[in-house]
């Protein structure tokens, strides 16, 4: 609180002081009193209301320092009732016992909504179980009949409904997710069997190299993340897919790289961002936005980093790195 | 033969499933009564049993640690919950595999053959008419010479000869290369068939995988 801001707030205090006092002198002027017991008056009136003055600053600003302080420090502003104590002067305890009740009440309507988004979210893993079943039962069917036409479209409808299960489990505070290690090998190739025969509808080549190593995730949602980048590489034409791992001494890296159309630079920063389809999308197979951001929000869940690189018309390549430290800044 | 319990609740899935085993000569019992599954298991003399983690009543879970301590035959897992944890505590608890719907039937074929030849401990060493099969080894011995296979001829050889005489379609083949991280493609799949004719041809078998036009391979 600056000194200046508090005289202009209490100018109207002043200016009543100041009519008063050029009464009060009026009266003693018509009372003929002395010119000195004047003199003597004014300086005492003047010296209480200063003394009152400096008093009220003092008290006010040490209270509203501290608060500003609090304030600015706070990462989480809304917490700053649970940090201020109440103060000694009204106006204060006022604003205090405000701050309290709009905080009760905003903390009751962010519980509400938790409520509500974490009921939506379990409704949707129960759904997505429960259509997992005809979806498993029909391509049994498809497999005993020996018809592999209707494969295909089952595959997409199975690789949509884990789109809608992960952007669920991506946007949600909960940890419904296990950190051990998983050999990268083994993930890449159950995704890669999973999507055989595109690939090789496709005539994609796939090239593995040092994948023989193991990082530090859960497994099903790295094979969300393969499957998501894999998917990609199917859309925008590549014809040869390399996944490879180097193995740093504090992380590993995974390189994830395709000899697909590439994507134009202009639209590199973006990629990530939700709901995003750039140039590439307005010109290929229909595109969403949302598989590379639901990849970037597990990968920041599971505490992996995750960059791109690519050249239109050269080749894409997604970057993610696994930390290798104990401890991990899982959020 | 080999049996199967197929314990899911859902009939459509259960009756494919049951399809899906017999076509692929395995004899599968099916779980109707869901009342006392856990007693059915311990009473049942199979080879191998599917489990659903969602079951009416019960979790498949429990029902899995609840089995183990009397029986060590095989379980495979099916779910259609796709996290992490379960499939941690189905192996903790005991499962020799864990599968998730939807899945590809013929990698499901796959894992039930490996998880019962793993059970049934299969040698290092097969018979095929008089050749020695070494899997450990990646070769075939017959009369004194040896030919020595690579890793994709014997994964061929390995599907071909646990289905002798049955017909092994190009499909089955290339899943099975790709489960075992081999990323073949077509033209790959054919050069390492007739590598492998080549040297069966070699041991004095020349005839010994016949091709099935549109259909597969037969290991004769």
């Amino acid at each position: 609180m600056k000194l200046t801001n508090f005289l202009k707030d209490r100018l109207t205090a002043y200016l009543i002081y100041g009519i008063s006092w050029v009464l009060v002198l009026i009266f003693m002027a018509a009372f003929r009193i002395s010119f000195q017991a004047i003199i003597i008056v004014s300086l005492i009136l003047l010296l209480a209301v200063i003394a009152a003055e400096v008093w009220g600053y003092i008290r006010k600003k040490s209270y509203y320092d501290k608060l500003l302080y609090c304030l600015n420090e706070l990462d989480k502003k809304h917490l700053l009732s649970e940090m201020v104590e109440s103060p000694d002067f009204l106006d204060g305890r006022i604003l205090y016992e405000v701050l309290q009740d709009t905080n009760k009440s905003m903390c009751e309507n962010i519980a509400d909504y938790r409520r509500k988004n974490r009921e939506f979210r379990e409704y949707i893993e129960l759904w997505v179980h429960e259509i997992k079943l005809p979806v498993a039962s029909l391509q049994l069917m498809c497999h005993n009949d020996g018809n592999t036409k209707y494969a295909e479209q089952l595959k997409k409808i199975d690789d949509y409904i884990e789109n809608v299960l992960y952007y669920a489990r991506s946007g949600n505070a909960e940890k419904d997710y296990i950190i051990k290690p998983i050999l990268l090998k083994r993930s890449f190739s159950d995704i890669a069997i999973k999507n055989r025969e595109e690939l090789q509808e496709r005539n994609i080549t796939l090239h593995t190299d040092n994948l023989d190593l193991n990082v530090m995730t859960d497994g099903k949602w790295l094979g969300f993340i393969l499957g998501q980048l894999m998917g990609n590489s199917m859309k925008y034409e590549a014809t040869e897919i390399t996944v490879m791992a180097e193995n740093l001494p504090d992380k590993t890296v995974l390189h994830f790289r395709d000899n697909g159309c590439g994507i134009p630079e202009n639209d590199l920063p973006y990629i990530f961002e939700k709901s995003f389809t750039g140039e590439n999308g307005r010109t290929h197979r229909k595109s969403t936005g949302m598989g590379l951001y639901i990849v970037k929000k597990l990968c920041d869940k599971l505490g992996h980093s995750v960059s791109v690189q690519s050249v239109r018309g050269e080749f894409t390549e997604i970057i993610i790195t696994f930390g290798k430290n104990d401890i991990y800044d899982v959020r | 033969m080999k049996k199967i319990m197929i314990i899911e609740d859902e009939t459509t899935l259960r009756d494919e499933l049951f399809l899906l085993l017999q076509n692929a000569g395995y004899e599968p019992i099916r779980v109707t009564d869901y009342n006392n599954v856990s007693e059915q298991m311990k009473a049942a003399n199979v080879d191998l049993i599917l489990l659903d983690i969602n079951l009416p009543n019960i979790n498949g879970e429990i029902l899995l640690q609840d089995f183990r301590k009397q029986s060590d035959t095989p379980v495979i897992m099916l779910t259609s919950r796709t996290n992490e944890i379960d499939e941690v505590l189905s192996m903790s608890y005991g499962a020799d595999d864990y599968i998730t719907k939807p899945y590809n039937p013929t990698i499901l074929l796959l894992r039930i053959s490996a998880v019962l030849k793993r059970s049934a401990k299969v040698g290092a060493t097969q018979k095929y008419h008089d050749v020695e099969v070494s899997t450990v080894k990646g070769s075939l011995i017959r009369n004194g010479s040896e030919q020595i296979l690579t890793k994709n001829e014997m994964i061929i050889l390995q599907l071909m000869l646990d289905r002798q005489g049955e017909i092994v379609t190009r499909d089955e083949l290339m899943t099975a290369l790709w489960d075992n991280d081999e990323f073949v493609n077509d033209n790959a799949l054919s050069v390492n068939i007739s590598r492998l004719r080549g040297k069966l041809a070699e041991l004095g078998l020349s005839e010994a995988i016949e091709t099935r036009k549109k259909q597969g391979y037969v290991l004769k």
